[in-house]
């Protein structure tokens, strides 16, 4: 009995050991495993206070975004207040299509020339030639109005004793070379109204000081009008794909008029000069006395038919026939005339050749039919296409000149013109040329001059 | 007599025709077939660069893309559509070329 109560002493004993020992054999873990329990628990801790921090940022980003909608709220309220307050009231005229920007719509591009030259005759000096701004402001897609002036200086005339005529302080000259509305009607029609530039010719439309290779303008230009107060369809029709085109240009303006109102061909200014009677651009429709109206009372009609073919790039020419017909006289009864041929071609981006055949008819009562013709022919060759790749010679032009006039009243004028042009960029030209110059008759001009131009276009 | 000479007569149309239809025969056998039109190519339309090689340096130098703003070079071209008459759709092209490296 009593062995079987120890056996069974004992095994309770070590049933009751077993049990208690287990969880402490159990929870004996290595020293890695609890490092490692220790390392996560405080991974775990850095987490969970970098999750808080975040929170709180997102809180305040959740209060700033509130506030930022409870404006945009007010601003939409508003926006739909000033809405219903336009809506009541109805537009006058309608509101041009497409996104208007008033500054966008506005440039400003022109050319200003500083010339250093002489004539023979005159002493040499420096002239502020031109400043030449044109103001373009496009409404829309189809509505551009432009306007383009000359800047120039002059002495101003100080009378003297014994009827002479000093000069005194420099004086600016602005004149307005043309300010015209251009409307696209479509794509092949536009309509210009204003004080155009006329397309007699295609100098006219085509000059400018940076422009021009030449600084002084061919010497037939003169007999036509460059612009005139009028109205104009011009357009152009493509021809293939190939860049062909025909262009046309049709024009009704009050044309020149007569400056004593006759039909004579001269008339005496208050200095006793006889002068030409007739002002081909004069008649602007207000005239000196304050009155409106044209000068004689019939309007002048013109145009411009051309054809332009390029047979590749650089390589192109373009002829033109352009006239003018209408009264000049008060009266209407003497008719002023030009007819006008125009050529320009261009062989490679180098070389190019082009000119006018200018005629003239103004029917007089005193002088018959006085015609005031000439024709100019210029070429320029660019000394890049020589390939010589030297920096200087590659940026210089070479250009010549041939004019020949006769103004109808007796004058004959040959003048032939030498000159190069230095590019210093795209836009700023160093020009500078040597004119030879043969004129008889009663209005000869100086023989010979030279003249440098700076010009920069902008 | 007689009618040998009928005979005769009807011997040489026979053989008029029958060399007429001979000739006829080479003929047409030698007649080339109608070649077929071959339908020409038509000329591709050309670019905003090559319209602006044509055009923008004919008067002038050339301008920069760079030298204006987009919105400029719309006011600009607008101006020199009028001016030196250019068509319509050439001068879009050229504008879009300019506009494409147009200055800020």
């Amino acid at each position: 009995m009593k062995i079987s109560s120890l056996i069974s002493g004992a095994t309770a004993a070590a049933c009751v050991l077993g049990v208690a020992l287990t969880p402490r054999a159990a929870a004996m873990i290595s020293d890695e495993d609890f490092n490692a329990l220790k390392s996560a628990f405080t991974n775990q801790d850095q987490r969970i206070g970098q999750l808080e921090k975040l929170h709180e940022q997102d809180q305040q980003t959740i209060q700033q975004l509130q506030q930022r909608l409870g404006e945009t709220q007010t601003l939409a309220t508003n926006a739909e207040q000033k809405a219903d307050a336009a809506a009541r009231i109805q537009p006058v005229n309608p509101i041009p299509s497409g996104t208007m920007s008033a500054l966008h719509n506005f440039a400003m591009v022109g050319d200003a020339e500083v010339q250093f030259g002489k004539v023979q005759g005159s002493h040499s000096g420096f002239v502020f030639a031109d400043f030449a701004p044109i103001f373009l402001f496009r409404a829309n897609d189809n509505i551009l109005f432009e306007a383009g002036f000359d800047v120039t200086l002059q002495n101003s005339a100080v009378s003297l004793q014994d009827n002479q005529t000093g000069n005194g302080d420099a004086g600016t000259s602005v004149s307005l070379s043309f300010a015209q509305l251009d409307y696209l009607y479509n794509d092949y029609v536009t309509l210009v109204a204003g004080y155009m530039v006329l397309p007699l010719g295609t100098y006219s439309e085509r000059t400018a000081g940076w422009l021009n290779k030449i600084p002084d303008d061919p010497l037939a230009v003169d007999f036509l009008p460059g612009a005139g107060v009028g109205a104009q369809f011009r357009g152009a029709l493509p021809v293939s794909n190939s860049g062909q085109m025909v262009t046309y240009a049709v024009y009704g303006a009050n044309g020149p008029s007569s400056i004593d109102g006759s039909g004579r061909a001269t008339t005496v200014d208050a200095d006793g000069n006889t002068i030409p009677n007739i002002s081909l651009n004069g008649n602007v429709g207000v005239n000196s006395d304050g009155s409106s109206g044209n000068l004689n009372g019939n309007p002048s009609g013109g145009g411009r038919v051309g054809w332009f073919y390029p047979w590749k790039a650089h390589y192109d020419i373009e002829l033109g026939v352009s006239g003018q017909a209408g009264p000049w006289d008060s009266g209407g009864h003497e008719l002023w005339s030009a007819a006008v041929v125009d050529a320009a071609v261009h062989i490679g981006p180098y070389a190019e050749v082009k000119g006018e055949y200018i005629n003239t008819w103004q029917q007089t009562t005193d002088a018959g039919t006085i015609r005031a013709r000439g024709w100019w022919i210029q070429a320029a060759y660019k000394l890049a296409g020589l390939n010589l790749d030297m920096p200087v010679v590659n940026d210089l032009e070479l250009v010549s000149r041939y004019d020949g006039v006769n103004n109808g009243l007796g004058t004959t004028t040959d003048r032939v013109t030498a000159g190069l042009v230095y590019y210093l960029t795209n836009t700023l030209l160093l020009e500078g040329d040597y004119e030879w110059l043969h004129s008889r008759g009663p209005d000869a001009l100086p023989s010979n001059g030279f003249v440098v131009q700076l010009s920069y276009g902008f | 007599m007689r009618s040998t000479l009928i005979n005769k007569r009807r011997l040489v149309l026979a053989g008029a025709l029958a060399l007429a239809c001979v000739c006829l025969g080479v003929v047409l056998a030698h007649a080339e077939p109608e070649k077929k039109a071959e339908p020409k190519a038509a000329p591709k339309k050309l670019t905003g660069a090559e319209l602006y090689a044509i055009n923008c340096n004919r008067c002038h130098p050339e301008r920069y893309a760079t030298e204006f703003t987009s919105a400029q070079w719309k006011t600009i071209m607008t101006h020199m559509r009028v001016r030196a008459n250019l068509p319509a759709a050439q001068a879009k092209q050229i504008l879009k070329f300019l506009q494409e490296d147009a200055g800020n």
